[in-house]
């Protein structure tokens, strides 16, 4: 679940405006998402690039080197609002669940 | 961070990634690497443990673009069904066969058994019970079921990665 969540974040900061990788990973920092652990965007966009999820291109970033610029396809501009509804959906029926647990942290 | 792009260069170049994508990768990666460091963001930051093993990391990235090449086993893999569909049905031909001559209750394939000299020394042939046929059924039966095993298992694989 996680993982298609994370494909999703992708699709939604690409869907923002292009963007190259290192530029993706500000834009999910700025929003408190980092990414931890083993993953890295990288095998995530080489998934969703394979899977024809995005489109990309090449251009110069500000003054440096041309980057490999990424934005959504048809289809994942399909995929990505079938997966934010689903994701609302999921959100809400768990949120159901934990509703009435009442957290008490022991000091 | 040079060291780590080459060291991803050459996990692509092991695994046949071809030179203009291997190129590709390295130059967006050492790039997006030295906007991190210029960023005060650490390697690790970016990458998270993959930036303690580039060839993990380089091979997951490869993977699920796809653009590995397909190797000789997925090849093979690709052969299977033939073997498989020839093993099918020579099992199932067996166990037909084998069930029919059961069925017929007249089989052609006996065991002759020499009693012990001096008990008359005459040839007697088991007919009756026809263990041969009940061994191919058995082993038919069996073959079949490796048969289906191997069919569920090939369902159940990966169809190899095309190159991007």
């Amino acid at each position: 679940m996680l993982r298609g969540v994370l494909d999703l974040c992708l699709l939604a900061v690409i869907d923002e405006g292009p963007a190259y990788g290192y530029e993706m990973t500000k834009r999910l920092r700025e929003r408190g998402l980092e990414f931890v652990g083993e993953g890295s965007i990288y095998p995530l966009l080489g998934r969703l690039e394979r899977d024809g999820l995005v489109e990309t291109y090449r251009a110069a970033s500000n003054g440096g080197p041309p980057r490999k610029y990424y934005r959504p396809s048809s289809a994942g501009r399909i995929a990505l609002a079938l997966g934010v509804s689903e994701w609302r959906a999921g959100r809400d029926a768990v949120d159901a669940v934990l509703a009435p647990v009442k957290v008490e942290v022991a000091t | 961070m040079n060291e780590f792009v080459e060291q991803c260069r050459r996990e692509w170049k092991r695994l046949g990634v071809s030179d203009p994508l291997a190129d590709e990768m390295a130059a967006d990666l050492a790039s997006d690497l030295s906007e991190a460091e210029a960023d005060g963001v650490s390697a690790e930051q970016l990458l998270g443990t993959s930036a303690f093993d580039p060839s993990s990391f380089a091979a997951s990235w490869a993977a699920e673009r796809g653009v590995i090449p397909v190797q000789p086993s997925a090849t093979n893999a690709r052969r299977r069904p033939l073997f498989l569909i020839a093993f099918t049905g020579v099992a199932a031909f067996t166990l037909i066969i084998a069930a029919a001559l059961l069925l017929t209750g007249e089989p052609k394939l006996t065991l002759a058994t020499r009693p012990p000299s001096g008990v008359g020394g005459q040839v007697h042939s088991v007919s009756a019970a026809a263990p041969i046929e009940w061994i191919l059924l058995v082993l038919a039966t069996i073959a079949l079921g490796f048969a289906a095993r191997l069919w569920s298992t090939r369902g159940r694989s990966h169809p190899p990665t095309a190159p991007a």
